[in-house]
């Protein structure tokens, strides 16, 4: 989860989340070459004294033309790598569907049994000493690390969005649609995220909680669910 | 702490981005410097080391990513590599025990 009064990204823990925050770093380094030259053009003109003179200004024009061209190159390129890469599909270990209600997450795992279950939003009242407030929920979703898992992501009611930023995962769920995403985590741990779509007075609390834990642990947790 | 250049780029926890600003500096300052001692035209050198500021800085910024990546994607063989050594040592697909077994049907 975030910290307090965070502004960046939160670590990566997926190999696209990773490859995002490259890209961000890259864009940002961009945007101070940019910015250096824009103000030292500032403080030139600034400095300048007016003149009236200029009737012809091909060389500038050349340069303002295909510079701009060559930044859009810069970016656009490692832009639509990760799109593609984003959009791989590699096989994936596990199906697991969201379905986004006012205002809690049902979430099932359909590939071998029905397990279903609800996750609603810990009260802060009910809420454990050292647990997230507005964060936790009742039941987490397990998944076996370092696995590629889809996760089919749909609504019952209204607009909601199934996100996770620490994994750059971020999916619309819409009534009578299946949006697909897959995502792999390269560590075993607890990520946050919220809803990300206004749909309601309880927009704000309805979080999502991943476990990410070894094979092992996932067999046991989906043996007991099932029983 | 962060320091974050021009309210922005925080340069010490962006990988390469100390350096490149650091090398950029340099860069600016050798080819703003060795226009005017050969031209003595302030204006003209000023607008030399912007741009020299500019191309050093991303060029070393590109040089220093592209490194990282080949690390990056080096790193990620070899965990894959070394998993798939402790999964399958001394099993069927050891690929270890495919390489000898080769070595020996050869000679």
């Amino acid at each position: 989860m975030a910290n307090p009064s965070q502004l960046g990204f939160q670590d990566a823990s997926s190999p696209i989340m990773e490859e995002l925050v490259e890209f961000h770093d890259h864009a940002l380094m961009v945007a101070l070459a940019i910015c250096s030259l824009v103000l030292y053009l500032l403080a030139l003109m600034l400095t300048e004294k007016l003149s009236s003179n200029t009737v012809d200004a091909q060389e500038v024009e050349l340069i303002w033309t295909i510079l701009p061209a060559i930044v859009l190159i810069l970016l656009a390129l490692p832009s639509l790598q990760i799109l593609y890469m984003m959009d791989e599909i590699d096989e994936p270990d596990l199906t697991l569907k969201a379905i986004g209600h006012q205002w809690y997450w049902t979430y099932e795992y359909t590939d071998f049994k029905d397990l279903t279950f609800d996750s609603y939003m810990t009260p802060t009242t009910e809420l454990p000493p050292g647990h997230f407030r507005l964060l936790e929920v009742d039941h987490r979703v397990i998944i076996p690390m370092e696995s590629p898992i889809r996760i089919i992501v749909t609504a019952g009611d209204v607009l909601h969005s199934w996100a996770i930023p620490t994994l750059g995962v971020k999916t619309d769920a819409i009534p009578g649609r299946l949006n697909q995403t897959s995502f792999i985590t390269t560590r075993p741990g607890i990520f946050y995220g919220q809803c990300s779509e206004i749909c309601g007075a309880n927009h704000s609390y309805m979080p999502i909680v991943v476990e990410s834990t070894p094979l092992t642990h996932f067999e046991t947790w989906s043996s007991l669910l099932s029983s | 702490q962060s320091f974050k250049l021009l309210g922005f780029l925080d340069v010490k926890s962006v990988p390469c981005a100390r350096e490149s600003v650091l090398y950029g500096s340099l860069g600016s300052l050798v080819v703003g410097l060795g226009h005017f001692l050969a031209t003595s035209r302030v204006r003209r050198s000023c607008d030399f080391a912007v741009g020299g500021f500019i191309c050093t800085m991303l060029g070393y910024w590109f040089y220093c990513r592209y490194n990282l990546a080949q690390q990056r994607i080096r790193r990620r063989m070899l965990k894959e590599g070394m998993r798939n050594k402790t999964l399958f040592e001394g099993s069927s697909l050891d690929p270890e025990r495919k390489q000898t077994g080769n070595e020996r049907s050869d000679s």
